[in-house]
């Protein structure tokens, strides 16, 4: 079988020109695709390729040897077929597309929100004219309108290219947005009382190519061309969307998803989108804390350091005065397969087999949404963050402290643990005496009742992997600088692990490159694993492991083709 | 202003004033004398020759094209006329300008919640009234800026503001210049 320019085997190859450039291609692909796969451009709206074909705007015609020009997106290649993407009749018919796309427009820019990744500026200026001959007023239409709960519509932006039409019925099926009325009258709308409000509504926001469906979130937050974007991995939930983190001032902006066919083609849901002000606000927790006797009323805090020490030392004691399985361990699925690795060693340092990672659980939808609401929990199990020979599961460790058997509990993460666990166990636990460590990145209800605080980091300030729900695993990277003097979670394990073991802890840095080395090595279906074979789209548990294929650059869009956004 | 170059021949009037100079002498003194006498006329009779501005009771009144410092165009409603675009922000070479955006229920949807210019680092080069679209930063013709604290060099928003029709000069050439 030939092979394509990408590498890819064709069943049915047929072989086509374009622009004196000979591409081999399956036969009945669409020639837009075939074009965009092979790195040659053509202006387009309506074509996005997880939807159906539409054929509305008119963009992509190119000169195919027929009698009248074809739009590319419809038009499936055949052996022998010669296309012209640059001809002047081409160039001549996307200035008049253009030109009656923008007839109507508001020209709006400085106050819209899409300025800077439009497609409407870039093919103005790619294909467009540069005046406008219609002296007749621009049609009125209604402006920023809500409509649903996370979506802004602006009506005079619109070119009904109906991308967002064909979302909320193929993608979402939810059909809330209709074209309505007719010729010029024609709109894009929803029905009474039937608002744009599903699980993945602010998808359309990223896939109109215009400003005419905006983030409620994003509206008039920051322009575009100012955000610093890092790849990474959506930590809401088990399924691992694969995102770019928009970063001002190392402040998340907004998170929009980005292609992995594999993971979530190129949606996100829109609780993980919202989901990430716990990285910035006045929740985060960024001072370590040692409660004594004598501190009653105030927060004594005291240097990050000083407290691993504190929290070493309580640890030390109750494992000689009770024994080691009175230290109860409960890890967290938000934290790193690198920093779960070094969660389990440190309970091996501990010699409790008291550790589990409680795991909230939620509703899932088939699609993207799934029921594990963290992003490891996977990883968790993978890294051996598990109960150990006749150790505890989370619930047991509860019962346990509220029993008065385990002594001590080290927590990471108490959110998830409270979301995980009911809260009466979690009371009763806390009744029953044990001393609490806490290691957390946001109060909670636990905060003031850790004897030991230590402040923790998100998933934004940290480098590593996650594990998804179906094994694969994802490079997430670092967009936000962490506070000075504050180590990640991993960071914390290695130094208390080197205290337990009476070493230096400084000399205990955290290095989750080193570790993944380490995971590949000793933890089935991790082999051969390292950041740059991970890539941007990440390889399935054991899919790394014989022959190392050859690395990966980490390439701005990874392997998947460009494509609008 | 048109400059014009007169050559002046030293030599020969080094030759004509002779080793003493006491011509030369006496013809600067008169010059400086006629100058003295015709200003204290004119001053007397109210039309003072004279070319010194009495700075600072004084100012000269500066052409169009002159770059002082950028200030925010204040419309008859009290209201910026800038719509926080941020191309100002994008285009300063020494990112002077900071903005964050903010909706209002104005008829223009978006307006500067904040908008500051740091004075200690502009350069004055214009590029930011260059980049606006809707004419909204102008260089003006203030330079008396200095401060005696870095934080007094920081002009917030409401500082920024001048009204309109005391920049219709720049802006006049604003349109002129870049042919709007």
């Amino acid at each position: 079988m030939p092979d394509g320019g990408a590498g890819q085997k064709f069943e049915n190859p047929v072989t086509i020109t374009i622009d004196g450039r000979e591409i081999v291609a399956e036969q009945g692909d669409m020639l837009l695709q075939v074009a965009l796969d092979n790195g040659i451009e053509i202006p387009h709206y309506c074509y996005h390729p997880k939807l159906s074909i539409d054929g509305s705007c008119r963009m992509c015609q190119v000169k195919t040897g027929a009698p009248k020009l074809a739009i590319a997106c419809n038009t499936p290649v055949a052996d022998g077929m010669e296309v012209d993407t640059q001809s002047e009749e081409v160039a001549k018919a996307r200035r008049g597309v253009m030109e009656l796309l923008l007839i109507n427009h508001p020209l709006d820019c400085p106050i819209c929100d899409q300025a800077g990744e439009c497609y409407l500026q870039d093919y103005s200026y790619g294909y467009g004219r540069a005046d406008a001959r219609t002296t007749s007023p621009r049609r009125k239409g209604v402006k920023r309108h809500p409509i649903g709960p996370r979506v802004v519509f602006d009506q005079e932006r619109c070119i009904l290219c109906r991308r967002c039409v064909r979302f909320t019925s193929e993608i979402s099926k939810t059909n809330e947005l209709r074209v309505f009325g007719i010729g010029d009258h024609s709109h894009i709308g929803t029905a009474p009382d039937a608002p744009l409000d599903n699980d993945y509504s602010i998808n359309t926001a990223d896939i109109c190519p215009v400003g005419a469906l905006l983030s409620s979130d994003f509206h008039h937050k920051r322009r575009v061309w100012f955000l610093e974007e890092t790849q990474t991995v959506c930590p809401s939930c088990s399924k691992g969307c694969n995102v770019k983190v928009g970063m001002f001032k190392n402040e998340i902006q907004r998170l929009v998803p980005r292609r992995n066919d594999e993971v979530n083609e190129t949606w996100m849901c829109d609780h993980g989108r919202l989901h990430y002000a716990f990285a910035q606000d006045e929740t985060r927790l960024r001072d370590a804390v040692v409660r004594g006797e004598s501190s009653n009323g105030t927060v004594p805090v005291v240097p990050l350091d000083k407290a691993l020490e504190d929290a070493a030392g309580r640890i030390k004691s109750t494992a000689d005065e009770h024994g080691a399985a009175a230290v109860g361990i409960l890890g967290s699925g938000a934290l790193t397969n690198e920093e779960l690795y070094q969660l389990a060693a440190f309970a091996r340092a501990v010699g409790t087999p008291n550790v589990d990672v409680p795991v909230p659980t939620g509703e899932a939808d088939g699609f993207l949404i799934q029921a594990e609401k963290v992003a490891n929990a996977r990883g968790a199990r993978e890294m051996g963050v598990v109960p150990g020979d006749g150790g505890k599961d989370a619930s047991g460790i509860l019962a346990g402290a509220a029993a008065g058997d385990i002594k001590l509990l080290y927590v990471v993460d108490a959110r998830s643990l409270l979301a995980a666990s009911d809260a009466e166990a979690v009371q009763a636990a806390l009744d029953g005496g044990a001393t609490l460590i806490l290691q957390d990145a946001n109060v909670s209800e636990l905060t003031d009742k850790a004897a030991v605080l230590l402040p923790g980091q998100v998933w934004v300030e940290k480098d590593g992997t996650f594990t998804n729900h179906e094994g694969r695993v994802q490079r997430i990277r670092r967009a936000m600088t962490p506070a000075e003097g504050s180590y990640c979670d991993g960071g914390i394990f290695t130094r208390l692990s080197a205290l337990l073991a009476g070493t230096d802890p400084s000399a205990a840095r955290f290095d989750a490159r080193a570790t993944l080395a380490e995971i590949a090595e000793k933890i089935d279906g991790y082999a051969g694993m390292t950041f740059e074979r991970l890539g941007s789209l990440g390889v399935k548990l054991g899919d790394a492991a014989p022959a190392p294929a050859p690395a990966e650059p980490e390439s701005e869009e990874g392997s998947a083709p460009a494509e609008p956004a | 202003m048109a400059v014009r170059v007169v050559k002046v021949d030293r030599e020969g009037l080094a030759k004509a004033a002779g080793p003493l100079s006491a011509r030369a002498i006496a013809t600067g003194l008169s010059i400086t004398a006629r100058h003295f006498f015709r200003n204290l006329w004119g001053w007397i009779v109210g039309k003072p020759t004279i070319a010194t501005v009495m700075y600072p009771e004084e100012d000269v009144v500066k052409p169009p094209a002159f770059r002082g410092m950028p200030v925010l165009v204040e419309m008859d409603n009290g209201k910026e006329r800038c719509v926080a675009c941020g191309l100002c922000e994008w285009a300063c070479p020494v990112d002077c300008i900071s903005i964050t955006p903010d909706e209002t229920e104005d008829a223009i949807e978006r307006y500067p919640q904040v908008f500051d210019i740091d004075m200690g680092r502009c350069m004055y080069c214009g590029l930011c009234e260059e980049a606006c679209p809707e004419e909204a930063i102008v260089m003006s013709d203030r330079v008396e800026i200095a401060a005696f604290s870095r934080a007094a060099t920081l002009w917030h928003k409401d500082d920024l503001l001048v009204p309109v029709d005391r920049l219709a000069r720049r802006l006049e050439y604003v349109r002129r210049g870049y042919e709007r």
